[in-house]
Parts: C-alpha cells; sequence; structure tokens
C-alpha cells in the first residue's frame, strides 16, 4: 500500500495528483483510465483543499492499493475537517443549455461517472471516502 | 505536467492552443485570459485540443464560462481533442454546446 499525508493546500496540488498517477499507472491501468482515476481524484482532492479547513490549515492524506485478487484499485482520501460527504450532492442536470447550467455540481456528477464504486464514511474526526476502480 | 496555452483574438475570431493538463491548478489562469475578451465583437472560440493530454471538470468550467460570459450565441469549436479528452467532454454533456472537429478550416 502506498500512502501520502500533507498539508491540504494548492501548492501541494501537483505532488498529490502526480502520487495518484503513478499509483494509478503501476496498479496497471492504461493511459485513459489512469486520467480518469486523476479525474475523479481531483475532484475530491480540491473539494478538501477548499472546504475542509475553513479557518484553520489541516492535512490530506492518501492511500492506494489494488485488491485482494488485483482486479481493481482502492484510493482512500482522508480529511480531519467537519463531516461532509461530497457525493451527497445533487447531480447537475447535463442537457441544461449552458447559460442555465449550475457548474458547481459537474465534477461530482463526473466521480460518479468515472470511478465503479466510492463509499463515505466518518470515522472519529476523519472523513474517509473510498473511491474503487476496477482495471477493465 | 504544465499547461501551456496561447491565446489569440483576430477577426471576431478567438483562438486557444491548449497542451498538458488542463486542471484546477491551471485553468484559473486561462479564464482569466477569457475574462479579458469579455465585451469585444466576437463570433468564435476555436479551441485547439491536439496536445492537450488531460482536463478535469475545472477545464471544462472555462469552456463552459466562455460561453456565457462572451455570449450565448458564439460558436465554439473543439479541434483535434484526443480520445481520453473528447471522452470527457461527452461524458459532462457539453459536446452539446460545442462543434467537435478534427480539422480547422479558417
Amino acid at each position: 500500500m502506498a500512502d501520502i499525508i500533507m498539508p491540504a493546500n494548492m501548492e501541494n496540488f501537483d505532488r498529490l495528483m502526480d502520487f495518484i498517477q503513478v499509483e494509478a499507472e503501476n496498479a496497471g491501468f492504461d493511459k485513459k483510465l489512469v486520467n480518469k482515476i486523476r479525474l475523479a481524484c481531483e475532484e475530491i482532492i480540491i473539494n478538501v483543499i477548499n472546504y475542509a479547513y475553513p479557518d484553520k490549515e489541516g492535512d490530506i492524506e492518501i492511500k492506494c492499493n489494488s485488491n485482494k485478487d488485483g482486479s481493481g484499485f482502492f484510493i482512500k482520501i482522508i480529511d480531519w475537517g467537519a463531516p461532509f460527504n461530497p457525493l451527497a450532492k445533487p447531480e447537475p442536470d447535463i442537457n441544461a443549455p449552458a447559460d442555465e447550467r449550475e457548474i458547481g455540481g459537474l465534477g461530482i456528477f463526473l466521480v460518479r461517472k468515472v470511478i465503479d464504486k466510492f463509499d463515505y464514511t466518518r470515522e472519529g474526526n476523519s472523513n474517509i471516502l473510498t473511491l474503487f476502480k476496477y482495471l477493465s | 505536467m504544465e499547461t501551456n496555452f496561447s491565446i489569440n483574438y483576430e477577426n471576431k475570431v478567438v483562438k486557444v492552443t491548449l497542451s498538458g493538463s488542463l486542471d484546477a491548478k491551471r485553468a484559473p489562469a486561462l479564464a482569466d485570459e477569457i475574462k479579458k475578451l469579455i465585451g469585444k465583437d466576437i463570433e468564435k472560440i476555436v479551441f485547439f485540443a491536439k496536445d492537450l493530454e488531460y482536463i478535469s471538470s475545472a477545464g471544462l468550467r472555462v469552456i463552459i464560462f466562455s460561453k456565457q460570459k462572451i455570449g450565448i450565441d458564439i460558436k465554439l469549436y473543439m479541434v483535434g481533442a484526443t480520445e481520453g479528452v473528447l471522452d470527457v467532454i461527452k461524458m459532462s454533456g457539453i459536446d452539446n454546446i460545442m462543434e467537435i472537429t478534427d480539422t480547422y478550416e479558417e
């Protein structure tokens, strides 16, 4: 299992994204799927950076590992902010005309589209979001 | 992975050439450049995406935003996008607001 923990801020964004990219490549995903995993993780990471710690500094932790039979890959994204499940947001109307479209929900909509399973748990004072993607 | 983009405005056409990653870190700079065009006489915005490797919702929002802010009647073009980028564009439904082409003729 690979693990990274660092302050949740924009300065660390590239390092967090690079970590996920490298781990997903090592797990055997092709370039297209690696980018889908990056897409989903970016939304969650940005949510943590922007909203988890409104009036203090705080950390973000990411853990990656393959499942037991090697058919897929887990990513856990953890923060210690107020209880928040980003995936509980309603889906946007993607057929709305561009001028009426609600911009904010698009990212979470894409997470739902590209990830095979996800799960949110509040454990003690942490939010744990687990994303799972099958290798093929 | 750095995004470099270039943006050019001439004869009512804005040409934006994208490369690398258009993500939450890099999309704001492009949004800032597009904001500078608000109020100008623009008929088309053409995104050249042959070298764009990755786009996230932050990048898609800049594209949606360009139509919302510059003018709902302008035409958007996405030229030469790779399969992975097109997948994301189609998943998000914004292929409805743009013309997707392999090449662009003046």
